[in-house]
This record gives structure tokens, sequence and C-alpha cells, in this order.
């Protein structure tokens, strides 16, 4: 069962979701709005067998994404919840510019907490905001006992490149 | 909870569903197909800034299909208006469409409990393929909510074709500026 928007501030107030800085005119009928954190990481070629990225301070007037390259970056809130499975996506009105906010990774674990890192890939040339509306994040109830998440990401709180070892990249 | 094709047809009969033109066969067993209407929004070029109008044009759907080519991004539309007041509705592409390396929406599959209209597609191809109207291009399912239900009064209700992403009317509610 997917949290109506009611729901989610229910269990915000009773701590088993959080949402930090949470803003109620964010809240969704069943889903919340996350912003976009101030910093991108873009894919920047290999140094040896390392995959390196650059990482950019999106200034205030804006910063262009150019189409097919993917970029990192992370929601501004902390995001998290003890009790409920997540699924992290964009928005409609960001889809409707062809925004991919993901890269078929939606899920989030239950017990994970952090600002999760975005996979941002445009099929148009666009322009982002740092700090602007750019997603939304919907929780699940779970069906049978949770083990508590003890994965690598789901702590971290800056838009983190894949931990997968480098030979598992197509060089370009 | 996700419904089956069967729940779907009891819940359209209650009303609980709304399915425009509905058609029993399109039913499947977690889900309800859905046709790609006439209509096709493509942005004019330039730089989206989500601060302002985007150009576009609107084109039709002619009877020998339209190509897009592998990269093309454009907006078309559901034949069908779609909505409940009770159930959330979730935008998948068939796995038919998919086989064809086509994205029916780019991350925005879910629809606000409330909402209701023709949905917009997101079409991304990765190969060259033909559109034809009224292919069946698209699947919606049904979940059940858990909480006090609040419905949808958003900006794209009631669409009756494609719309084009309204971010500039966001501006004055402040989406670009961070309050905390």
């Amino acid at each position: 069962m997917i949290l109506t928007g009611s729901k989610i501030k229910d269990e915000i107030k009773s701590g088993n979701i959080v949402i930090e800085p949470f803003c109620v005119e964010q809240v969704n009928p069943n889903s919340y709005n996350y912003r976009l954190g101030s910093t991108v990481k873009v894919f920047d070629g290999f140094d040896g067998d390392k995959a390196t990225f650059k990482k950019i301070k999106i200034p205030k007037d804006g910063y262009i994404l150019e189409p097919r390259k993917m970029y990192l970056a992370t929601t501004k809130e902390v995001i998290g919840s003890s009790k409920y499975a997540m699924s992290l996506i964009g928005r409609s009105s960001m889809g409707r510019y062809g925004l991919f906010l993901q890269v078929s990774a939606n899920l989030g674990h239950t017990t994970s907490k952090h600002k999760w890192t975005l996979e941002i890939v445009a099929t148009l040339p666009i322009k982002l905001y740092p700090g602007m509306i750019i997603g939304q994040v919907s929780f699940w109830k779970n069906f049978g006992t949770v083990k508590k998440y003890d994965g690598r990401y789901g702590h971290l709180n800056h838009p983190q490149e894949s931990f997968v070892p480098i030979t598992q990249y197509q060089k370009i | 909870m996700i419904l089956t094709g069967k729940k779907i047809i009891e819940e359209f009969k209650k009303g609980k569903i709304d399915i425009s033109p509905f058609d029993k066969k399109r039913i499947t067993t977690n889900s309800y197909d859905l046709s790609l209407g006439r209509t096709i929004i493509r942005y004019k070029s330039g730089v989206i800034d989500p601060k302002c109008k985007p150009q576009h044009e609107e084109i039709t759907i002619p009877e020998e299909g339209l190509v897009l080519e592998a990269g093309d991004f454009v907006l078309g539309h559901s034949s069908e208006r779609i909505g409940s007041d009770f159930y959330v509705p979730i935008i998948h592409g068939k796995s038919g469409t998919a086989r064809m390396g086509l994205f029916v929406h780019v991350t925005a599959d879910l629809i606000d409990i409330g909402s209701h209209g023709v949905t917009t597609f997101q079409l991304y191809a990765t190969l060259p393929v033909r559109l034809y109207h009224g292919m069946l291009i698209a699947q919606v399912s049904f979940w059940v909510p858990f909480g006090d239900i609040v419905l949808y009064k958003g900006k794209y209700q009631n669409s009756t074709g494609p719309l084009a992403s309204l971010t500039y009317k966001d501006f004055k509610y402040d989406i670009f500026k961070n309050k905390k």
C-alpha cells in the first residue's frame, strides 16, 4: 500500500518518516516533492583505470545540462524511514521536459536515511537551479519483517559515484 | 497492494475508477492497456528553462505513422481519460513498447489520487521507431492507498490532450527558492 499525503504528514510527526527540511506545501496526494541540492558531478573521463567526475557548484542563475550525459546530484533533503520502503522518482513537470532523475533504480530501502544521489540524464538541453523542486518520493507499507539496511550508499549525503569496480565500466 | 484486472473491472463498474472509453478487452492480469492519441508535442530547439514558458509545436500523427529518431523526445497522450478518487494509478510501458527501446515516461510514473484526464506520455526513443495513432503503447495499474485521502487539485487536472510542462507557473509558488 502506498501512503497518502496525510499519512506521510502523520508519520513525519511520529518520527517513522524523516524529511529534513520538511515543508508542508511540498506534500502531494500520495508523495512528497523533493528539491535539488547545490552540487552536481559530471563524468569527466578516465584517469588510468579510474573513472573521474568533475564536481560543479550549481550557480544561482542555473546550470545547463547537456543531452545524453550522465550527471550525479543529490536531494537537498535528508530522506528516510525506519518503517516504510521508498520510491524516489522525478515529477511529471520535469518528465515533460525529458529529464530523468534516476536510471531505473527508484527503490529506497527501509531504514536508509540520507540525501539521495540522483542519476540525472537530460534528453533535451535544460537549465537547472539549485534548490528547485525537481522530483518526488513515495512511501510504501512493508509486508514481512524488516532487516536493517547495511548497504554502502544509504547513509551518504553527497553525490556518490558507483562503488562498482572500474573493470565493470565500459571504457569510452 | 495492486489491483487485479478483475478488481479493476469491478471498481470501474462502481464508478471508483474512471477509464473512458472503457473496453473490457484491454484489461490485463494487473492493469489496463492505454492507446496512443493523435496529437504529439515537440519542443522547439534551444535550452529548456523551467522558469520560462517553453516553445513547442503540435503535430498530428499521420495515417502512415510518425517516425521518432533515436534520441528524440516528444510528448504524446493516451486516447483514454483515466483517474481515480480511491486508488493511485501508475503508468508503465507495455513490454512490447519497451522492447523497441521506447520510454513512455521519464521517471514520472506516479499519478496523484484524484487526478483525472488523458495522461501525457513522455516519449523517449532509444532506437528509430514509428508511432501509430491508436497503438497500444502503455498500461496503467491501480494501487491501494494507506491513510486519509486528499484529492489532487493541481495544474494538469482535466487534460484533454498532451500538456507541455507548466513549471513556469510554479514560479509564483516559489519552487526555485529555498525557504530553509
